[in-house]
């Protein structure tokens, strides 16, 4: 028969050399093969795809058709895995930058064409850091660094050695680890028991990442194990009549806990395929066997033990189950396999499925001809009722799974609603204090704005001095009212402290008026001051608390800490000796900004005299922009006047200062250079500038400024209304 | 390096199904002797640390299934096995005749291992198939030493236990002696070399 005459060609390696190809080497000789190989995992190394089934298929028969099918499918999945290849990169150069602090460079030491990634590094250190927080870090790296040799080892001889030599070759390694932490002085201190656990942590990550290399150690290329795998499901699927009084085991197929034990023994062995090293998945064949065993009732032995773990088995059909089983006795550390709770039952494993491998009538104890009916029935009949339990099972589990969910779900959101609780109420003292900040700052902003429109006022000044002259007379008494204060003590500002709920600002206000009089607590540093020194109680009020502000750094500071008070009132001067004489003035005031004390004496006089042709002027312009202003916009100036607050009360002289004068001195400057030059150019346009260069916050008040300004040449006539809440004050 | 224990062995219970198996290991397990240490893990898996000559063993039991057609398929259980407990049942006459096939057993799996025969429910004289003598007579033909014990009257279990946990040790002992009279032997030549002196010496 033709047919069944096989060319000699056909047996020649497929690659054209002379010669002869293998099937098992795919039609190749070795030589091609290998390279063939070699050629296939480099682009598989970093992809984690499974192994296709049709890798293995080729055994029987390779017709030149049948090829080219799979040449196709090569190459498709050659490209597959490169992109994949392309995206781990990308993966573990973003791993690689965090982890760059550490000494990993001896781990990701480069090998000729394949390069451990650098995440298999990350996860064990992270894993070591939790696992073995005690040890020293000497361990960790030689760990790290013996997985790492002991991969590219595999990798390396995977090619070359057969799978029973790799195996040896892998329990080589495991001893020579072992021998390492028996010698190694990095060791001498760590107990026998976490070096087994250190060579299992070892084993773990290493074979963890081999596992996802495909055809290298999991069903490697060159053995039956996938073959072995889809003929033992298929097995196993025939074998689905097989019920317990068969394998006459103690099961209660009536009893629901019993049921719900075989579903979770059943779903460990499942979850075996997915464990990765060969110690997670004896770590669920063990969990899967506890339940087997709890299965069989309380005093159960071996004998009761191995047959319900077949039933088990049976009624599970794990995934890849010959694959698994293979992959650990090849790779897991068999000296663990051979003692130890997890080596028990692996072997009790091994055991169910060896004996479903070979199960015949006997072994069932039961007829053949009986045995051959049930066997060729079609699988999808038997188990019914087993099958059908288990489905309950499943479906009650899966119920309670999703009830435990929506249970978590419910308290996530209550906890949820808890923060979102108190976020609204954070909210909403938040508002409140910014509330309450915001009226304090409105209190003390109108104090700011008022000198600064008062420097505008220069401007008009010199076309009516009178409003200058008012400024001045204000400063300076200040300046004065301050130095007195300073020497009075701070005593009675406690005093006013205590009485006073509002800002500190206020209190050292205070303070001046009890040196002065017992006036009433709200009424204004500037307004007493005036009081006192022109003795005329008139009243003049936030505006003058960019005034009180000074007055109050001026205060706890006697001379040398108030540069811009002093600054101010330079400016100020140069304001009051243009009422004097309006020439001078300039100069003078950029000479004598930096003598504050000279300052305060020189002035005095002078001040005096104009005090009584202004007094009028400032309070009306004051009051209307110490009311209007602040409601609308000071809440920008806000956390400057907050960070007065603390200091005051507390330390009247050393800290606030700084703060203050870095404050004030921005002030002061912006005020002076602007009084001088503004002024003179510009008589209502210049004010504005000046309302801006103050401070953000004086947008607002440039209304107040310019109303200030026309206000204060006649001043007590144009402002009742804001008078009126000031004039209380005092009073 | 604080070791729980300085030797590590991992003994198989074998023997036919319901001859007491499981009993032993429970009665062994469960026993609370002086200065020994209990593990639970599973009925059919036992550990349990005794103290021998100021060395402390770590033995770990396991219990195998002992159904007729299972027998094929335990070979697994072998597998790094350092003692064999070899039990029948000595109300049942067809377990001790069976005894034969499972030494066979352990010898087609195992090279070298110790081995004991029990005659496990030995508290009912009336019921008592099995005679000492035969047993007797066959345990040292086989070369095993034989014990008749009780799980149920905890009659005889503890000795039997200790018996082949210290051949257990013996052999192991002897083993490394072995080993070190021959340490750096890095070629066989050398290693015979010397062997053949040594014994010559001797």
């Amino acid at each position: 028969m033709p047919s069944l005459r096989i060319d000699q060609s056909d047996l020649k390696c497929k690659n054209g050399c002379d010669y002869f190809g293998n099937p098992q080497w795919q039609g190749y000789c070795s030589k091609c093969h290998r390279e063939q190989l070699q050629r296939q995992r480099r682009a598989e190394k970093a992809s984690s795809t499974l192994p296709k089934p049709e890798q293995k298929k080729p055994e029987k028969s390779f017709k030149v058709t049948s090829h080219s099918s799979f040449s196709k499918f090569e190459e498709k999945r050659l490209r597959q895995s490169e992109t994949l290849k392309k995206a781990n990169l990308l993966k573990f150069s973003v791993f690689k930058k965090s982890s760059t602090e550490d000494h990993d460079h001896v781990a990701e030491k480069k090998q000729a064409e394949f390069k451990i990634p650098a995440i298999v590094n990350e996860g064990m250190k992270r894993d070591f850091r939790l696992r073995f927080p005690n040890l020293t870090p000497h361990i960790d790296r030689d760990s790290r660094l013996f997985a790492h040799s002991f991969i590219m080892d595999v990798i390396k001889h995977s090619n070359i050695l057969t799978v029973d030599e790799l195996s040896e070759r892998v329990q080589r390694q495991y001893q020579l680890f072992m021998k390492h932490m028996d010698t190694s002085p990095h060791f001498v201190n760590v107990d026998s028991d976490t070096k087994e656990l250190l060579i299992d942590f070892v084993e773990k990550h290493s074979m963890k990442y081999l596992h996802e290399l495909p055809s290298v150690v999991f069903s490697p290329t060159g053995t039956d194990d996938e073959r072995l795998d889809r003929v033992m499901s298929e097995r196993i699927q025939q074998l689905s009549w097989v019920c317990e009084t068969h394998l006459e085991c103690k099961l209660d197929r009536n009893s629901a806990s019993c049921r719900q034990l075989l579903y979770k023994a059943i779903s460990e062995l499942l979850g075996m395929d997915a464990a990765l090293s060969p110690g997670g998945k004896v770590a669920r064949v063990r969990r899967a066997c506890k339940h087997v065993l709890a299965l069989c009732g309380a005093p159960a032995s071996a004998d009761d033990l191995l047959p319900a773990l077949i039933f088990t088995v049976l009624k599970a059909n794990p995934p890849r189950l010959v694959s698994n089983i293979n992959f650990v006795t090849r790779f897991c550390n068999a000296q663990r396999l051979m003692t130890g709770e997890g080596g028990y039952y692996f072997t009790n494993l091994c055991c169910a499925v060896q004996f479903i491998e070979n199960l015949t009538s006997e072994s069932l104890n039961m007829d053949k001809k009986e045995f051959d009916c049930y066997m060729a029935m079609p699988a999808s009949i038997g188990g019914s009722a087993w099958a059908a339990a288990l489905s309950l099972c499943g479906a009650s589990r899966e119920a309670e799974e999703q009830m435990l969910q929506v249970e978590k779900l419910i308290a996530h959101t209550k906890d949820l609603k808890d923060k979102a609780d108190q976020l609204a109420n954070n909210a909403e003292t938040f508002e409140k204090e910014i509330a309450k900040k915001v009226q304090d700052v409105l209190a003390k902003t109108p104090l700011e704005i008022k000198p600064r429109r008062e420097l505008p006022r220069l401007g008009s000044l010199k076309t009516s001095t009178s409003l200058l002259v008012d400024i001045d007379a204000e400063k300076i008494l200040i300046e004065k009212s301050l130095q007195e204060s300073t020497q009075l003590g701070s005593t009675e500002s406690k005093d006013n402290n205590s009485a006073e709920n509002f800002a500190v600002e206020i209190e050292i206000p205070k303070i001046k008026m009890d040196n002065i009089k017992n006036q009433p607590a709200t009424s204004f540093q500037e307004e007493i001051d005036q009081n006192r020194f022109t003795d005329t109680p008139k009243i003049q009020h936030e505006p003058i608390i960019t005034f009180s502000q000074t007055p109050e750094e001026k205060s706890p500071s006697k001379s040398p800490i108030n540069p811009w008070e002093l600054k101010q009132t330079n400016s100020l001067e140069l304001l009051t000796p243009s009422p004097l004489g309006f020439t001078p003035f300039d100069s003078r005031s950029i000479d004598e900004l930096m003598t504050p004390d000279d300052f305060g004496s020189d002035q005095v006089p002078g001040l005096s005299n104009v005090n009584y042709d202004i007094d009028l002027s400032d309070l009306s312009g004051d009051n209307s922009l110490a009311e209007d202003t602040p409601r609308d916009q000071k809440d920008p100036f806000s956390p400057e006047p907050k960070k007065l607050y603390p200091f005051e009360p507390r330390n009247p002289f050393s800290p606030i200062l700084d703060k203050f004068d870095e404050f004030t001195l921005i002030d002061t400057k912006t005020d002076q250079p602007s009084d001088a030059f503004e002024v003179v150019h510009r008589a209502s346009s210049s004010r504005d500038p000046f309302s801006r260069d103050i401070n953000d916050s004086f947008t607002m008040e440039k209304d107040g400024s310019l109303l200030d300004d026309s206000n204060s040449p006649t001043s007590t006539c144009l402002l009742p209304s804001p008078l009126l809440p000031q004039s209380s004050k005092p009073n | 390096m604080a070791r729980e224990f300085d030797h590590l062995f991992k003994l198989l219970i074998i023997g036919d199904s319901g001859v007491g198996k499981s009993c032993l290991l429970l009665r062994f397990a469960d026993n609370t002797f002086s200065g020994s240490y209990i593990t639970t893990i599973g009925v059919d898996f036992k550990i349990r640390t005794l103290e021998i000559n100021g060395e402390r063993v770590k033995l770990q039991i396991w219990d195998t299934a002992g159904q007729e057609r299972f027998r094929t398929i335990t070979s697994t259980y072998y597998r790094g096995t350092h003692g064999v407990i070899v039990v029948y049942d000595v109300t049942n006459g067809e377990s001790f005749a069976n005894v034969k096939r499972w030494l066979h057993e352990i010898e087609q799996n195992c090279d070298v291992v110790n081995k004991v025969l029990v005659g496990n429910k030995n508290d009912c004289p009336s019921r008592k198939v099995v005679v000492t003598e035969d047993a007797q007579r066959f345990a040292n033909q086989m070369n095993i030493p034989l014990f008749e014990t009780s799980a149920k009257e905890n009659i005889n279990v503890e000795e039997m236990f200790l018996t082949i946990t210290k051949m257990v040790l013996r052999s192991k002992l002897e083993m490394k002696e072995r080993q070190n009279v021959s340490p750096n032997d890095v070629v066989n030549i050398r290693k015979n070399h010397n062997k053949g002196r040594k014994k010559c010496c001797q």
